[in-house]
């Protein structure tokens, strides 16, 4: 029931992804979609492959089979770059942030502006356009110039979207993004996320907060134990039927497998 | 985290406390160098000439050199023991191959590619095998110093006063002694390095938080090679220079050499886990244990007491820092 055929109009569509870690099977044949300037809300309990799956979509993990079509285009990923150079940015659980190295540094990190034929980094505009890209996106922190690690966990998550959001991802992939945040905080990442995807952006929202994935997803896919269990619509769920999907209370026959 | 810890960060006194911070142990030692040099310009007649200072910064030549490689590969919470043995291999084969008829620009080429070699191989067991740093280099150690050992049986072999390379280790431009001026010239190109270009950002970055950058698409296996490959060229200049000054390669040359360019390294502030560098606070350290060595004689103190102050130095340095972090404790976790 969740096997998918590309079409034109998706994003990105995995189909039977499989990742064995030893004795561990962390994705069983795996399937996703998502459409252009969709947001989807990816759910299920701890260890049903949710990170794994995205982090094999962002290029980090390798999967041992399985096919990633993406804007209709057979790929796959042997490094994060080849994932990013078609425009899928992930933020990441474990905030991958360098605590030495300041906010300019970071929302650059990988690919700084630089000067001298490439030799030196461009430090002066690096600072400017974190400025200029913090402010765009609404996000309060007054100095670019101060190592993350003095930041505040809501500034260090707000970096870390940062720096996927301004380099114009067709795909950005959140996991766990409102965490550590404080409800303030909280808005300003879910505005964030309908403002990318009215620009066309397709999200993925990895998120434990329910009530959040209602508020700014089109579509809500469950996984459970390694494999996607169900696809609902995000307007017509009710709390207690995807609460049900993600512990699997009712009728395992079908939707597993 | 509340609203009102946003703020700490938003003044200017707090940009202020971070910067100080992050730079308290590169002021601790700037500063124990100046009490230093203070206190030997007083206390030893001849200490503050502008021909002492000069041979003060000569005879710390090789210490700063392979210091600066050194925080590169301490910046990425590596270490490097091998930095010893590499300058006793270096000037021995240095000599050798000279002796044996060798043209000197031929033999400098040679012996720089030789430490650049043992670099790579300490930096592809460490970075592309996974193996820790302080094993590899370790067994690297043992094993240049054998082959010196091996390669001179033990004693030292004299090279020709008149071939030009002997001028590296003794000649002097305007004065000032060769080894001073690559060493400061050295440290500056270490400096730009580190704090104005990508692959300084990415050598810290590794330190920081190397899955990070990883996940950024940088070659992170790449840059963990160089910093050896730096250690080992900068550890091979370094035996140039000590075997071209004393006209003579030996085996033994270089003996605890190792300890002192970490000590440097560490005296400056240059965090051992990784991440933290500076190359001031590098420059400042191996200043610092050259004062230390150069006023010590000069007061006719027994060179015995150099190491003894050298590391009760290092231990009280180590020691003020935590402390002072403990006091940033907001900005360092």
């Amino acid at each position: 029931m969740t096997d998918y055929e590309a079409t034109g109009a998706d994003r990105v569509v995995m189909r039977d992804i499989r990742k064995r870690y030893g004795m561990v099977d962390a994705l069983r044949g795996a399937n996703l979609r998502v459409g252009a300037g969709e947001v989807v809300g990816l759910v299920g309990d701890n260890a049903a492959g949710k990170s794994t799956l995205m982090k094999v979509l962002a290029g980090t993990v390798v999967p041992d089979s399985g096919q990633i079509v993406f804007d209709g285009r057979q790929v796959s990923f042997a490094t994060p770059r080849d994932a990013r150079e078609l425009g899928i940015e992930m933020v990441y659980q474990d905030l991958a942030l360098c605590d030495d190295i300041d906010v300019a540094g970071n929302l650059f990190l990988g690919r700084e502006p630089r000067r001298a034929g490439g030799l030196l980094l461009d430090i002066k505009r690096m600072h400017e356009d974190a400025r200029r890209q913090l402010d765009a996106l609404n996000i309060r922190i007054p100095l670019t110039d101060i190592p993350v690690g003095g930041l505040s966990g809501g500034q260090r998550q707000a970096v870390a979207i940062a720096r996927a959001v301004t380099f114009g991802p067709k795909l950005l992939i959140l996991d766990e993004p409102t965490a550590a945040l404080a409800v303030a905080e909280v808005e300003t990442v879910l505005e964030l996320i309908k403002t990318v995807s009215s620009q066309g952006v397709s999200v993925i929202l990895i998120t434990h907060r329910l009530q959040d994935l209602f508020r700014v997803c089109d579509r809500l896919c469950v996984m459970y134990e390694g494999t996607l269990r169900a696809d609902l619509d995000a307007r017509t769920t009710s709390l207690e039927r995807l609460v049900s999907e993600i512990v699997a209370h009712d009728q395992p026959e079908g939707a597993r497998s | 985290m509340t609203v009102t810890s946003e703020r700490v960060v938003t003044t200017r006194s707090a940009r202020l406390t971070a910067h100080i911070g992050s730079h308290a142990q590169t002021i601790a030692i700037g500063a124990v160098l100046v009490l230093l040099l203070i206190f030997f310009s007083f206390s030893a007649d001849r200490f503050a000439s502008v021909g002492n200072l000069l041979n003060l910064i000569r005879q710390i030549s090789p210490t700063l050199i392979v210091a600066v490689a050194m925080t590169f590969v301490i910046s990425t919470a590596g270490i490097d023991l091998s930095v010893g043995s590499t300058v006793a291999l270096s000037g021995s084969l240095l000599a050798i191959v000279l002796q044996q008829g060798w043209d000197p620009t031929l033999a400098l080429i040679a012996i720089l590619a030789l430490g650049a070699a043992i670099g790579f191989v300490n930096g592809w067991f460490s970075s592309y095998q996974g193996i820790p740093a302080f094993i590899v280099t370790l067994a690297m150690l043992s094993i240049l110093r054998g082959t010196a050992l091996r390669a001179t049986e033990g004693y030292s072999t004299p090279i020709d006063g008149e071939l030009w390379i002997v001028q590296l280790g003794q000649g002097r431009i305007a004065g000032v002694p060769v080894p001073a001026i690559l060493a400061v010239v050295i440290a500056l190109l270490g400096w730009l390095v580190l704090t104005r270009t990508p692959f300084g950002r990415y050598v810290v970055g590794l330190g920081s938080n190397g899955e990070s950058l990883r996940r950024t698409g940088v070659n992170t296996r790449r840059v963990g090679l160089t910093v050896y490959v730096l250690a080992g060229l900068a550890a091979a200049l370094a035996g140039v220079l000590i075997a071209t000054r004393l006209s003579s390669g030996s085996s033994n040359a270089g003996t605890g050499f190792e300890l002192e360019v970490i000590t440097a390294v560490v005296l400056g502030g240059t965090s051992l886990f990784g991440g933290r560098a500076s190359m001031l606070g590098t420059i400042f350290g191996a200043l610092t244990l050259g004062v230390i060595a150069n006023g010590l004689v000069l007061l006719h103190v027994s060179p015995f007491y150099v190491q003894i102050v050298q590391g009760s130095i290092l231990l009280l340095a180590i020691f003020a820092n935590n402390k002072m972090w403990a006091r940033f404790g907001a900005v360092r976790k």
